[in-house]
């Protein structure tokens, strides 16, 4: 090094001696030519192994096909390639410098080497150059143990610094309620302005200054409206963005790792519940291409504080706490005085198969009452369900919401709608409230005249899928609605939870002549209803209950209004604290585990409907979990256990449009959801989504006034484009 | 001198000291747009082959040969009509420390970038053509602005040119000041209206360039001279320097010169020559002197000895381990500090680093720093071996070539001025 030789020759030179003599490329040794790859693949060699990669594929997918591992930090398989961190430098034989894989193409007969010397110093060098200025606090880091920039130092870096000089130290940004930032630990690779802009749609992060001086942040200090910026805190790969509300809280190493299933949109988001001693420290994605790809609601991510917020934990009788035998023999009293046709139950949105199951049992086979539901009043006869899986609509031909905002009521679906009408310039119009949704739609009306209006731009669509958000089916014109859908292309409901969609497949509505909602609490309200069993929340509300006369039984996890309105409150286990199935939106059985237990003396749903019934003389036949899960899948086979995982389309409930007489009302459809963070009775019990809400502009995320977005024009386009998708 | 002068005729630039009128009058005076009706009425193939064998090397710093360059644009087929539009882009954000050569083009002789546009369009196929001028030129390009609307008013620009049925537009945009926007992928983001930072290559601009269409992007210099190569025969152009490197060239010198000045000279002329014969030579003589930074500051210095046998050309500076560049020669006599200069020279690469990829992000403010210090006197012998390391950390590392030029003229300091730095290290730790 004292003697430093031409700049410009030396790495060329370090590759000759790094590539054993066999494989240099003078003519003299060049080795017979290789026999062609198949059709559509190229010949490549990494570390001297021959390989088969399709034509297109970049050196890091190349290397990840033979099982070679290569450090980065920018690149992301969801984002697009900004090749800026530098950690994924390779030699390729012949090349004068190491090159970065990620966005590298792969090439016929190229020899890539993860092994060589000079890949290993390059990435030593980089790795060398991100940790000058990062301040190595993993002690106080909350990314410590599961930080890429500590295991890739590690694997790859070196053990001392050469560097002396001071560090620059950077100001932190208040982003709000849900990331917290130390900036001074970012690495800049920008994985988290790319998913603001390339999938939030919500241009609200970006790189300010240059040089040393680049700081990622929103500008002008803000919260961030996006409903899906938690996703930034799983793509920080150091810890610059990290979540707020579990800061400080807990190690990852501590964690017990459960997986379940997000219950507060119709996706039905795969997640893992990180508890520690029994207590629900933070809730994290899994990854499922069909359903969430990787990401998730930052709804469903920072609630999880409800499960710990003014929770029920012991039965209430007349709310003064009792035992449970006391609780069952207040019941007792009251069942006593009523009939199977002055009892009735109501279903909340949260609740698993299991739950719904059991109460359908009780209700029916215990009590012998038809009058049951879980659908919200006014709701027709319909199973809310979308008829096209959620991962088709990446490749819908056209979209026509009605009524129905997706951005609010279903985010991870609005991602692939948003791609959708980005990337292949797919249609979409809207019938409904003003709204933002984060890419460019038609808004064609806000009645349901527009469906007959702008007929004639429907039909233009061979395959047009419509989104019906499950709250117009309450309208009264809701028959009329969906009649006229159904002569224009597909028609999808989407429920507000999935929790909603597994109990309505569980068939928790009306038996034979029974009442629905609707007629359960006007009979309720009338006084004629003796005994009414109310499981959950959001499907009743207190002001319904308020007037009735006689017992109100309360199965819940909260002390919500409707807990305080009742006269016997039973506490019950809340969905990280029980195993159930769940079906969700698109009709896909999913499976969660146990977390943790129920708090105190609440008890898992199911145990309190076998036990109520035997104390009422007539035992449910089911003892243990699988006992009822059995019985689940015989009553309805999309639950056996080998459908986890899998659409069964043919075992759900038939979507019936009705023969409708009515007409199309000039009634101006409402929004369907209001205050996105606290839009049902389970996130208002948390502390963190009332602050996040009220950081919340309703510029970004409620109905936004002036004229929507243009469509861009379409070019002219070679037919078949469409067509190859579907 | 070995080398005759430059007669007027033989120049690309005649009006580059600006003794004659800039607007379009003075222009045609002295034989501008004549012939440039024949020029658009001959098949751009023709005019690539021509470019080709002129060996015209790109004159923004790379040298990459212009001919070549332009054939990897995309050309209509009678059966395969192209489906993008293309664009030429000249690139007048002249940043480099040193260099001053398309300031004069565009204050003196602008007609000649608009003349040299207008041909690039024709031969490659673009209606529109972008100049990007860096923001400091704002009276330069308030004059390129002046000629290209007395371009239009003459005819030379607009719709069917002179009646050849050539459509050719011209935009100039006044960028903001930052050097990195330099790098033609970074130009093309600040040109979309993005943050200039270069962009990852593959995609070449040729392919995906200017709004994902193909773009060529070329120097001042390059895109002027391409009309005269056109116009006269090729020996006009090749007669001057050696195969490769052939035509004339502008070369800026500064530093300790008695006349600091912009000159069109001969490829190849010998660097001494150069000086002594139009700079008025070094100031104390040629003996007086201590080191030439040949091309901009992103190439390695030349010590004196290397000074004194040089050719001026592409292949000879490679051949020193350092390179033509710009052709922004920067004499420093023994009077000058060189440490301080090569400092200085690193704090500017420090704050223009664009923050992109992290070797340069990160390593050329460490590298400032060490250089800052060890310049001082503080640190230990030791540390220059580490400063060499570091710079080998950062140099081809990167997405552009910046980091590169960032290191080059570093290492030429270790290499040739060692001793200079350990000297004052000794001092340092006797203090």
């Amino acid at each position: 090094m004292s003697n430093p030789t031409n700049p410009t020759q030396q790495p060329a030179a370090k590759a000759n001696t790094a590539a054993p003599a066999p494989a240099s490329p003078t003519p003299a040794q060049a080795q017979p030519p290789l026999p062609p790859a198949p059709e559509g693949m190229l010949n490549v060699f990494v570390d001297g192994i021959l390989l088969h990669v399709k034509k297109g594929s970049t050196v890091m997918q190349a290397c990840t096909l033979a099982a070679k591992e290569i450090p980065h930090f920018c690149y992301h398989d969801r984002l697009s390639i900004a090749g800026n961190c530098r950690m994924c430098l390779v030699e390729i034989e012949g090349m004068p410098k190491p090159i970065a894989s990620c966005h590298w193409p792969a090439a016929e007969g190229m020899k890539i080497r993860t092994d060589s010397k000079l890949t290993a110093e390059a990435r030593k060098g980089t790795m060398e150059l991100l940790l000058i200025n990062h301040p190595l606090d993993c002690p106080i880091c909350d990314q410590g143990g599961e930080c890429a920039l500590q295991d890739q130092a590690v694997a790859y870096g070196s053990d001392r610094s050469h560097f002396h000089e001071f560090k620059r130290a950077v100001d932190d940004k208040d982003i709000g309620h849900k990331i917290k930032t130390v900036m001074t630990r970012c690495i800049h690779c920008t994985r988290c302005v790319r998913f603001a802009t390339e999938l939030a749609g919500v241009e609200e992060f970006g790189a300010t200054g240059r040089g040393e001086n680049m700081q990622i942040g929103t500008y002008v200090e803000q919260a961030l409206q996006s409903e899906l910026a938690g996703n930034m805190i799983d793509l920080c790969p150091v810890g610059a963005l990290t979540s707020a509300p579990y800061a400080f809280t807990a190690r990852p190493w501590e964690l017990k790792r459960t997986s379940s299933v997000d219950l507060l949109d119709a996706v039905g988001t795969p997640v893992t519940v990180d508890t520690r001693a029994g207590q629900v420290m933070r809730v994290l994605p899994e990854e499922c291409d069909e359903i969430n790809e990787e990401w998730l609601t930052d709804a469903a991510r920072f609630s999880y504080d409800a499960l710990s917020t003014n929770r029920l934990t012991t039965p209430l009788i007349g709310g003064k706490p009792a035992t449970w035998p006391q609780a069952f023999e207040a019941i007792k009293k009251a069942l006593k005085s009523s009939t199977p046709a002055t009892t009735a139950g109501l279903m909340g949105n949260l609740q698993s198969a299991e739950d719904a199951y059991a109460f359908k049992a009780f209700l029916t086979q215990t009590l012998g009452t038809q009058n049951l539901d879980s659908r919200p009043a006014g709701t027709l006869p319909n199973s809310a369900f979308l008829t096209t899986p959620l991962k088709s609509f990446d490749t819908a031909e056209a979209v026509l919401l009605i009524g129905c905002n997706p951005r609010l009521e279903a985010p991870l679906l609005n991602i692939r709608l948003r791609r959708a009408a980005l990337k292949r310039r797919m249609p979409v119009y809207a019938i409904g409230t003003q709204m933002n949704l984060a890419y460019p739609h038609t808004h064609l009306g806000e009645t349901p005249e527009a469906l007959t209006q702008h007929a004639t731009t429907f039909k233009a669509h061979a395959a047009l899928q419509i989104l019906i958000s499950q709250s117009v089916l309450q309208r009264p014109d809701a028959s009329a609605i969906l009649a006229a859908a159904a002569k224009l292309g597909t028609v999808n409901i989407l429920a507000d939870t999935t929790g909603r969609t597994t109990t309505h497949s569980i068939g928790a509505l009306p038996q034979g002549k029974g009442n629905g909602t609707s007629g359960i609490l006007a009979a309720w309200q009338k006084g004629q209803l003796k005994t009414l069993f109310i499981h959950g929340e959001d499907t009743a509300s207190a002001m319904d209950v308020k007037s009735g006369k006689g017992t109100l039984i309360y199965l819940g996890t909260h002390n919500t209004p409707l807990a305080k309105a009742a006269d016997v409150v039973l506490p019950t286990a809340a969905w990280a604290e029980k195993s159930g199935l769940y079906m969700n939106g698109e009709g896909r059985l999913l499976g969660a585990d146990q977390a943790t237990l129920p708090p105190l003396n609440a008890k898992e749903d199911w145990k309190i409907y076998r036990a109520l019934s035997a104390e009422l003389g007539n035992p449910l036949p089911f003892n243990t979990l699988s006992q009822l899960r059995t019985l689940i899948a015989q009553a309805n086979p999309a639950f056996a256990p080998a459908n986890l995982g899998q659409i069964t389309a043919a075992q759900r409930p038939e979507f019936r449009i009705p023969n409708s007489e009515f007409r199309l009302s000039t009634k101006p459809f409402t929004a369907p959801v209001e205050k996105y963070y606290l839009r049902n009775e389970y996130l208002k019990q948390s502390q963190t989504m009332h602050a996040i809400q009220a950081e919340s502009g309703s510029a970004n995320l409620g109905p936004q006034p002036g004229a929507p977005m243009p469509l861009p024009t379409k070019p002219a386009k070679p037919k078949g484009r469409g067509a190859a998708h579907a | 001198m070995s080398l005759p002068r430059l007669q007027p005729q033989d120049m690309c630039f005649p009006n580059l000291a600006g003794a004659g009128d800039w607007g379009i009058k003075g222009y045609q005076k002295r034989g501008g747009y004549e012939g440039l009706k024949a020029l658009l009425q001959t098949a751009p193939k023709d005019h690539i082959e021509k470019l080709k064998q002129s060996s015209l090397r790109g004159r923004g710093g790379a040298g990459f040969p212009t001919g070549m360059k332009w054939s990897f644009m995309p050309q209509p087929a009678p059966d395969k009509p192209l489906t993008k539009p293309s664009y030429l882009v000249c690139n007048a954000d002249e940043g480099e420390p040193g260099t001053c050569k398309d300031r004069d083009i565009l204050r003196f002789d602008p007609h000649t970038l608009v003349e040299g546009m207008i041909v690039g369009c024709y031969c490659l196929n673009a209606k529109v053509g972008y100049i990007y001028v860096r923001g400091e030129y704002y009276d330069e390009s308030s004059r390129l602005n002046q000629a290209i609307q007395e371009a239009y008013k003459a005819g030379f620009l607009g719709k069917n040119i002179l009646g050849t049925g050539v459509d050719v537009d011209v935009h100039v945009h006044l960028g903001a000041g930052a050097y990195i926007c330099g790098e033609e992928t970074a130009l093309l983001e600040s040109l979309e209206g993005k943050k200039g930072q270069p962009r990852l290559k593959p995609p070449f601009p040729a392919g995906f360039g200017l709004y994902g269409c193909p773009t060529t992007i070329n120097n001042v210099e390059t895109i002027a001279q391409v009309p005269p190569i056109l116009k006269n025969p090729l020996e006009w152009f090749t007669r001057w320097g050696r195969p490769g490197n052939s035509g004339t060239k502008i070369f800026s010198i500064s530093g300790s010169v008695k006349n600091p000045i912009n000159v069109e000279a001969p490829m190849s002329i010998p660097l001494r020559e150069l000086i002594e014969e139009y700079a008025g030579g070094v100031t104390g003589g040629w003996s007086n002197l201590q080191a030439i930074i040949p091309g901009g500051s992103s190439t390695p210095m030349l010590n004196a000895e290397q000074s004194a046998r040089v050719l001026m050309d592409f292949d000879a500076l490679k051949a020193e381990g350092t390179g033509l560049g710009t052709a922004a020669i920067v004499v420093m006599n023994k009077q000058i500090d060189l440490l301080r200069v090569m400092t200085r020279i690193s704090h500017f690469y420090h704050h223009e680093s664009c923050g992109q990829c992290t070797p340069c992000r990160e390593g050329v403010g460490w590298v400032h720093r060490l250089m800052e210090r060890l310049s001082a006197g503080e640190g230990t012998p030791a540390e220059l071996d580490q400063l060499y390391a570091l710079t080998k950390k950062i140099e081809g590392r990167t997405i552009c070539a910046f980091a590169d030029g960032a290191m080059w003229p570093v290492q030429g300091t270790l290499k040739h001025f060692r001793n200079l730095l350990e000297s004052r290290l000794n001092k340092g730790e006797a203090a």
